[in-house]
């Protein structure tokens, strides 16, 4: 956990999200919270984060992680970490302050094809493109990946490329659970919000 | 520029809008409202927004679409005084 809010701003000034703690960037949780870990970031091209469900996240769900908190998972992995990282980089702020300004809002949500499951006791990789951002609103679009148990997959990113994920050029092992289009959110002014009646 | 050589322009673009059924753009007036009239998507604005820019030249801020209303003439209004900032820099 970052304390310094110096070395905060170099981070996002200069760096990227691998090795800050999600916590640190979303407003969700702890229990609605699906980013485990940021794996690999470019901040202008996209993301790869990890989870593993939780026994409450499938719980009265027959041990499932449901299809709808996949697409939530997919959303706070990209468009609201990317998003909040480049904003906070404008705004040169934490996300700590952001929070304070605005609220992430979902707009849309394109096409989504599921092709296989999640449950209890797997790990999962969400693996995101920025398709377009402005204006404070970002579309992502992306692939959730099962991987394999005791596979180390935070090594296997560590040295990811724009290219790799552009071609979606991983593991065979990975299993694709999800096709994910134009997850679009932004950034809305908490006045814009909460407008007096 | 005339506000109704801004409604032609936009009209044009308009057009272009995938999402936008063009039997419903024969009779818009600066009252018409993109979301219930128009029954264009949240996301399309953007969009529409983005091709506004290219369509008259003009820069929007991160502010102006904050307050951005969904009727033509907000858009009309916001086309105008966006001119007229970037003629005063």
């Amino acid at each position: 956990m970052i304390t310094d809010r110096a070395t905060y701003l170099d981070i996002i000034r200069n760096g990227n999200l691998v090795g800050i703690d999600p916590e640190q960037m979303l407003l969700h949780g702890p229990t609605k919270r699906y980013v485990d870990k940021y794996l690999w970031h470019s901040p202008n091209k996209g993301i790869v984060t990890r989870y593993s469900p939780t026994e409450r996240d499938v719980e009265d769900h027959f041990g499932i992680f449901r299809g709808v908190d996949q697409v939530e998972a997919f959303a706070q992995a990209s468009t609201v970490s990317c998003a909040t990282f480049l904003e906070c980089r404008k705004l040169n702020c934490t996300p700590a302050e952001l929070k304070d300004m605005f609220i992430p809002a979902f707009i849309s949500i394109g096409n989504v094809n599921f092709y296989n499951y999640l449950e209890y006791g797997d790990t999962f990789v969400c693996l995101g493109n920025i398709t377009f951002f402005k204006w404070r609103q970002m579309a992502c679009s992306g692939r959730i990946y099962k991987i394999p148990r005791g596979f180390d997959v935070d090594d296997y990113f560590s040295d990811f490329t724009e290219e790799r994920l552009l071609k979606y050029d991983i593991s065979k092992d990975f299993i694709q659970v999800a096709e994910l289009f134009d997850i679009t959110g932004r950034a809305i002014k908490i006045e814009l919000f909460k407008k007096p009646e | 520029m005339e506000r109704q050589e801004i409604l032609d322009g936009l009209l044009e673009v308009l057009k272009t809008i995938r999402t936008i059924d063009p039997a419903r753009l024969v009779g818009v007036t600066e009252e018409t409202d993109f979301l219930t009239d128009l029954s264009t998507p949240s996301t399309e604005l953007i969009n529409i927004a983005a091709k506004v820019e290219h369509k008259f030249d003009i820069e929007f801020d991160d502010d102006d679409i904050d307050h951005m209303g969904s009727k033509v003439k907000d858009i009309i209004d916001l086309i105008i005084m966006v001119k007229a900032r970037s003629e005063n820099e």
